[in-house]
């Protein structure tokens, strides 16, 4: 059994990663390039939404990851913004009722009492709803969350607990020895292990390449729009049916070509009283720039689906890079080829919801524990053979 | 009244951000995301430079790294959604 783990990253899958570890005695070291919630879990939005969870594995996860939070500021000892208000999905066209009924279907066999509001219920449950709205999808269980805050607490925790944090020392390197991962390279310095954890997000398959080990995670930009502050707008989670659409879509279709920058509505009001608007899907690289045209589009459908808005003011706009898999699924489990080398990245927009209940089933996995959970459909092995 | 106002649009003050830093802060989108200094209406264009100077005692090397400031956000100014 490992007693010394290193994980590489400091996300919010990272982070977990550390603390569950930390939590059950174990010697862990965490090593981050720059700081804790520098990349993708530092700018994102603050959902935990389950009622847009792919039915199948990655809803079972979302709602392993909804019980862990269901109790995690008394564990961490923190704040975390954490409120389960409810989310609602929006529809405007009959097309999107189409496929938002046959989502409702599927998630209701599955166990979520998902309810189909008509507008007027749903602009009594949500003032500020645009007329022109058909319907909306309503679950009580939805909730949401401040990354930033459940990134620093678990880093926190994890402290408390005896890890180790080392910031500002980037991996460039996995050390090996007869065939197995001993540890890690950072600025020169050589650390050693029983296990490695790499939990790099959209960098993971440039760490892991120095290897040999090929993975299929892209970087995928979501622009978000920050408001000043306002009174209380929205206590829930809410998408558009067209960020649905975005999100599930394969490459090339024809939504592909009337949307390139996949924008779509996601709404949610934070601690401090700004709301955080998002979004879009773009493959460009690992480019972080905000741009004009993704802007106004996300302030049109903001504005369209909630009219209110015109007279909001948006203070600043950032990107995050969502780490993308082909199948929408996250990679979570060991690299077979590497005794000693686990993978836990490319949760794309569902890192937030799943980052805690990932961080405690690596943390069985890197000492040779039993998942909790099934793992299979997150295997590695999936893409590589 | 050692414990002035760094940042006033969010109303942080340089205890919050001197513990920001001993946290392990190394710039200021470290402090901005520890504490909310830079996230109000301006942007930082008050606080930023104060910030950059209390991450830098004892001096660093922060200041030359182009990841040291915060980037200029778009729009820039409040901008009204209706506007766009």
């Amino acid at each position: 059994m490992a007693e010394n783990v290193i994980v590489v990253g400091g996300g919010i899958v990272g982070t977990s990663t550390a603390y569950y570890l930390a939590k059950m005695g174990i010697h862990v070291t965490l090593i981050e390039a720059q700081d804790i919630a520098a990349g993708t879990s530092g700018a994102c939005d603050r959902a935990i939404m389950l009622q847009s969870k792919a039915p199948g594995p990655m809803l079972q996860l979302g709602l392993h990851g909804a019980r862990i939070y269901e109790t995690l500021e008394d564990e961490l000892e923190a704040d975390l913004e954490y409120r389960r208000g409810g989310g609602m999905i929006l529809i405007e066209t009959e097309e999107e009722m189409t496929a938002i009924r046959e989502l409702v279907e599927r998630q209701r066999q599955a166990g979520l009492d998902i309810a189909l509001l008509s507008g007027e219920q749903a602009r009594e449950l949500q003032p500020g709803l645009g007329a022109h709205l058909l319907g909306t999808t309503w679950w009580a269980g939805d909730a949401e969350v401040n990354p930033l805050k459940v990134c620093f607490a678990m880093a926190q925790a994890a402290q408390r607990a005896g890890a180790a944090i080392r910031m500002g020392s980037k991996v460039t390197a996995l050390l090996s020895e007869r065939g197995r991962v001993v540890g890690v390279e950072a600025e020169g310095k050589r650390t050693y292990a029983d296990a490695v954890v790499v939990a790099l997000g959209v960098w993971t398959p440039l760490l892991l390449r120095t290897i040999g080990v090929e993975l299929p995670i892209v970087p995928r930009k979501g622009q978000i729009l920050v408001s000043e502050r306002v009174p209380a707008f929205v206590s829930h989670n809410i998408l558009s049916g067209a960020y649905i659409a975005a999100k599930h879509r394969k490459d090339g279709g024809k939504e592909e070509a009337q949307n390139p920058a996949g924008v779509g509505l996601s709404l949610g009001q934070t601690g401090s009283g700004s709301l955080l608007i998002g979004g879009s899907r773009e493959f460009v690289g690992f480019d972080l720039s905000t741009t004009p045209q993704v802007i106004r589009a996300i302030g049109q459908s903001a504005v369209r689906l909630f009219p209110k808005m015109a007279g909001m003011r948006v203070i600043r706009a950032f990107a995050g890079l969502r780490p993308y898999t082909p199948d929408g699924r996250p990679v979570i489990g060991p690299v077979e080829e590497w005794p000693g080398l686990y993978v836990a990245a490319g949760h794309e927009g569902d890192g937030i919801a799943l980052g805690p209940a990932t961080g405690r089933i690596m943390a069985n996995l890197a000492i040779g524990r039993p998942a909790g959970c099934d793992v299979a459909p997150f295997a590695l092995s999936r893409f590589t053979q | 009244m050692n414990d002035v106002i760094i940042c006033r649009c969010e109303g942080v003050r340089l205890s919050e951000i001197e513990q920001a830093i001993r946290e392990g802060a190394s710039a200021v989108p470290g402090v901005k995301k520890r504490t909310r200094a830079g996230m109000g209406p301006c942007q930082g264009r008050v606080c930023q430079r104060v910030v950059l100077q209390l991450l830098q005692q004892p001096p660093s090397e922060a200041g030359e790294s182009p990841d040291a400031l915060q980037r200029s956000r778009s729009p820039v100014r409040p901008t009204l959604l209706g506007d766009l």
